[in-house]
């Protein structure tokens, strides 16, 4: 009777047919299953099918054979992984907070992981990057906390604007912290520059096993939310009356986004648009209901990210160019492209 | 009655007289409090000076050449690029603020200063440029993308919102170019980069500053004339129309004026972050009167920007640039509007 | 006003630097006179002797016994390797930050010589460069700017070194400094021969990072262009990114596209780059890598003979190791 009120409720909702997007899903599942062999088996170095083939059938040692094993397939789970995490925590953020450019980044979670890698180098002395995501990882999970804790105060709580404007305030006070350490501390410098750019090269299966859990976690937690960011969209009182209890729902997402955009950007560094960009397709594709919207995210996004690593891959033979610039570059145009066909400008 | 007189003497404040009264009072306050920080700057250092010393030194009658040095050479011209960032900032900032109708609407964050980064870095990592052509690199780069954010945001018009949406999508574009190239750069090319980005008085140039001091000439009368369209286009569009005031006219022209200033302030300094953002609003708070804060704006600025660079280089046990004091500043300073500000995020 | 503010320092300047000295070359009366590394010859007509030097610079100068009376580095004093060992006291640190000098304190200390050395790619002294503090670059004003070339070739730049401490009076045919020099001259002696034992070895200078392996373009390294020049055959790669012409980018894919005898790893940051390539399951694809023949290579910061011979005996050393046969 609920969901019946709450479909009714729904504005200009358009109902899909669920089998249709039940198909439309399995599709995109196979197209994920071809990037992800795509990703096996592209790249800067050129093995031979044959190879490859060979890399898993027996324990070769050729140079050939590391390359897939110990750096392609890791590189591609951890893309895939990492995909997964920004989709979801942007989509989670959007639904929550009812704002359409809420994603990972407005929350500081960059600058915050920034912030405390570099300071964890200029304190502990220069750190293999094993070492430092799990600062970035603080970092990131200090950032959302306080973002949102400080676009809590004063009445009407965490709206949209707010938050925004928290998570400026607060990306600001990261950054100024880690340009003071960057600025006096040549280690830290090179170490942050590097990380800087978001990149999954460099990732191999260490960085896989450190930050796998934690999104596998958070991406189990995001989808049982469906429901949840449905009632909100209408509105907290309207969800309230409705029988939802908010502040539950805010904590469950934020310890999700905590987890997934925590664990990706620690492990990749920053990557852009994922999160801001891709609920908005999945949101075309299936409609406003977020029972399918998380589903379409989380297989959507690593679709993108590893088609613009593989693209980053080839692009610049013998060397290569990171995921977060290929995004950031391309991601740009398509942002700008949603928001002047949309009308998104509704707060 | 108009429009206009009616909204005024239904004001809570006791009539015009009262208000226009403590808009000048609160502006000669804030020139004051500038004029005391230019002063300031001129006076502290490695070696402090005493007021007459600086005086004399001006005039040309001292006759200690080091003092000279200091004074002339060294203090003035950062004295003078501090009150001239942060009077084009703050300036610039209130006009983005009213206009698109939104405290999020500043120019560090919808694309421009970062139009400015990557057009710097590009020019000093791969194309070893000197420090003028530089500023004039970061100058081109914040005039394009303004005009690009302008161009991209326009439907049969500019909404605030639409503009910021598309600010923030070329900012991550650019943001992404700039970490491209410092990624690749040598070392030394990367550092000589990241201290322009941070944003420092102190990397104001003769020429830059001579520049930026004659299009604040220039540019701020005109500024606080157009000002006045300001209160009337915060009133929504039609209202405006009905008011005589050309809608369109007036936003170009004032964005115009804003992305120039903030453009020439950048080239000059790099991108000082924060003063564009906080300026108006504490403007907003403290003349509370609702009426034209342009000017109060400015100069809180340059009070701003003053107060960053001596708290940065003399005050604090390592040397930092302006940008990161603006940006530690600046932070709290957001933190505690949060906390006051209604739905909207206007002031309450 | 605004004009008289600008006319009277520029007098002021123009005074000060007539009396350090002009480009004319010397004539009678002048009794110092240096050709710095952009070219002009300096003079002046009284030995320098409150000299302000930049890190390095400094370094070079105190080999030879002539103390400065300031030092402007890029990184705190205790990081800074070429000036370990000697003694700095009395000498007035005026930066230890990259761009920043404080030329409050230096025009205080009155100098009549500024020391640092001059990259001809950025037209500028080190220390004084493009993007950097304009007080900084007005340190600039307060006396003549000399130094060497460097980024060239080592050896030119400490020859340059000592002519300019000669110049300024230091005796740079006894004591320690010569004493350096002629440890040197042995280490390279000692270099050239080894390397000329080891027919065909190849050596190749990387910079391993997190993403990416760096290769080196010889002719942009004055270390590596100085070991060309005495014979090790330095691998140049193939294709240098176009951007950034001083390394090949190379993904660690493709690490073992260069085979080489001897790797020279860049030792700014010697022990994290050697965690992070060890990191990477394609760096023991490298032969020289499995069998251990990796050697530090001193990169940007040598500026005295002794260091630069401490350096070579290491090179040498390892050179001796290396199987030339390996690949």
């Amino acid at each position: 009777m609920t969901t019946d009120l709450l479909h009714q409720a729904a504005p200009a909702a358009r109902h899909r047919n669920g089998a249709a997007l039940g198909v439309g899903l399995l599709v995109l599942i196979g197209v994920l299953a071809v990037v992800c062999v795509m990703s096996i088996t592209l790249g800067t170095r050129g093995i031979g099918l044959g190879s490859i083939i060979d890399a898993f059938r027996d324990r070769d040692d050729s140079v050939d054979a590391t390359v897939i094993r110990e750096m392609r397939v890791p590189r591609t789970l951890i893309g895939l992984s990492a995909g997964i995490a920004l989709g979801l925590a942007g989509a989670l953020l959007q639904g929550l907070t009812r704002n359409p450019l809420a994603d990972p980044g407005i929350m500081g979670v960059n600058t915050g992981a920034s912030a405390f890698i570099v300071s964890s180098i200029a304190i502990l002395g220069t750190q293999a990057m094993t070492t430092y995501i799990w600062f970035g990882f603080i970092g990131a999970a200090v950032s959302v906390v306080l973002v949102y804790g400080v676009a809590s105060f004063g009445r009407e709580g965490a709206t949209p604007v707010k938050l925004a404007l928290a998570g400026a305030a607060i990306s600001a006070g990261f950054y100024a912290i880690t340009t003071g350490v960057v600025m006096t501390n040549i280690d830290a410098l090179n170490q942050m520059r590097a990380w800087q750019v978001g990149s999954l090269a460099g990732r191999y299966w260490p960085e896989l096993q450190y930050s796998a859990p934690f999104i596998v976690v958070g991406a189990i937690l995001a989808l049982t939310l469906g429901r949840a960011l449905n009632g909100l969209a209408l509105g907290d009182d309207m969800a309230t009356a409705l029988g939802q209890r908010i502040v539950l729902t805010r904590s469950v997402v934020f310890v999700a986004v905590i987890l997934l955009a925590g664990a990706a950007t620690a492990a990749c560094g920053p990557i852009a648009f994922v999160g801001l960009v891709i609920p908005h397709v999945a949101r075309a594709l299936c409609g406003p209901d977020y029972r399918w919207i998380l589903p379409y995210t989380l297989v959507l996004s690593p679709i993108i990210l590893l088609l613009a690593d593989i693209a980053g891959r080839l692009v610049l033979k013998p060397g290569e160019l990171q995921v977060g610039v290929v995004l950031g570059v391309l991601g740009a145009p398509a942002f700008i492209a949603l928001v002047r066909n949309r009308s998104l400008a509704k707060l | 009655m108009s429009l206009t007189e009616t909204i005024e003497t239904a004001s809570p404040f006791t009539g015009r007289r009262a208000r226009r009264r403590r808009e000048t009072t609160v502006t000669l306050v804030l020139l004051t409090l500038t004029a005391a920080l230019f002063i300031a700057t001129m006076m502290i250092g490695s070696y402090w000076l005493k007021p007459w010393e600086v005086v004399a030194s001006l005039l040309g009658i001292a006759d200690d050449p080091s003092i000279d040095f200091i004074v002339r050479d060294l203090r003035l011209p950062l004295a003078a690029a501090g009150l001239a960032v942060g009077l084009a900032l703050g300036t610039a900032g209130i006009v983005f603020q009213k206009l698109l109708a939104n405290p999020l609407a500043s120019p560090d964050f919808v694309g421009i200063s970062q139009g400015a980064g990557v057009a710097a870095v590009v020019s000093i990592v791969l194309l070893n440029l000197g420090a003028i052509a530089v500023s004039f690199a970061a100058l081109g780069g914040a005039l394009v993308t303004g005009g690009l954010i302008y161009a991209l945001a326009w439907r049969g018009g500019i909404t605030g919102y639409r503009f910021i949406l598309i600010g923030i999508g070329v900012s991550e574009f650019c943001v992404a170019l700039t970490g491209y190239v410092l990624a690749r750069a040598e070392l030394f090319d990367a550092r000589e980069a990241m201290t322009w980005l941070v944003g420092s008085i102190g990397q104001t140039g003769a020429l830059q500053l001579r520049i930026l001091l004659g299009a604040l000439i220039l540019l701020l009368p005109v500024a606080v004339m157009l000002g006045r369209w300001l209160s009337a286009l915060e009133l929504g569009d039609d209202t405006a129309y009905a008011l005589g005031v050309r809608v369109e006219v007036a936003r170009v022209s004032l964005l115009a004026v804003a992305i120039v200033l903030v453009a020439l302030a950048t080239a000059a300094a790099g991108p000082v972050s924060f003063v564009a953002l906080i300026s108006g609003p504490i403007a907003i708070r403290i003349v509370r009167t609702g009426g034209p804060v342009l000017l109060p704006s400015a100069l809180i600025g340059a009070s701003l920007v003053l107060g960053a660079d001596l708290i940065g280089s003399h005050l604090l046990p390592v040397s930092l640039p302006t940008g990161v004091i603006t940006g530690a500043v600046g932070a709290p300073y957001l933190i505690w509007l949060l906390a006051t500000v209604n739905r909207e995020g206007r002031g309450g | 006003m605004s004009k008289l503010r600008f006319v009277v320092p520029a007098v002021a300047a123009a005074l000060i630097l007539a009396a350090c000295g002009s480009s004319d070359d010397s004539a009678d009366g002048e009794k110092w006179s240096y050709k710095s590394g952009d070219g002009k010859t300096y003079t002046a007509d009284e030995i320098p002797d409150r000299i302000i030097a930049q890190g390095e610079s400094a370094a070079a100068l105190l080999s030879y016994g002539i103390k400065p009376v300031g030092i402007y580095l890029s990184e705190p004093v205790e990081q800074n390797r070429s000036l370990a060992g000697f003694d700095l006291d009395g000498i007035e640190i005026l930066g230890e930050e990259w761009g920043k000098i404080d030329a409050e304190k230096a025009a205080e200390l009155k100098p009549d010589l500024i020391v640092s050395s001059y990259w001809p790619v950025e037209k500028a002294y080190g220390g004084m460069e493009n993007a950097v503090e304009e007080s900084s670059k007005k340190v600039g004003k307060l006396a003549t700017i000399v130094g060497p070339t460097a980024g060239e070739s080592i050896e030119t730049m400490l020859t340059g070194y000592e002519d300019l401490a000669e110049s300024l009076g230091a005796d740079t045919e006894s004591g320690d400094g010569a004493a350096a020099k002629a440890d040197y001259e042995a280490a390279k002696e000692r270099f050239k021969s080894v390397v000329a034992e080891k027919k065909g070895l190849t050596a190749l200078g990387v910079s391993p990072a997190d993403d990416l392996l760096y290769v080196a373009v010889p002719e942009h390294s004055a270390e590596l262009t100085d070991f060309v020049e005495w014979g090790l055959d330095v691998t140049i790669p193939d294709s240098p990114n176009p951007d950034f012409p001083y390394w090949e980018n190379l993904s660690w894919e493709k690490a073992d596209k260069y085979q080489p005898d001897l790797i020279l790893l860049d030792d700014r940051t010697y022990d994290t780059s050697l965690a992070t390539a060890e990191k990477q399951p394609t760096w023991t694809s490298i032969k020289a890598v499995e069998a251990g023949a990796i050697t530090p290579w001193p990169a940007y910061w040598v500026s005295t003979y002794a260091d630069y011979a401490e350096q070579l005996q290491k090179l040498a050393d390892a050179i001796e190791k290396a199987d030339p046969d390996l690949t």
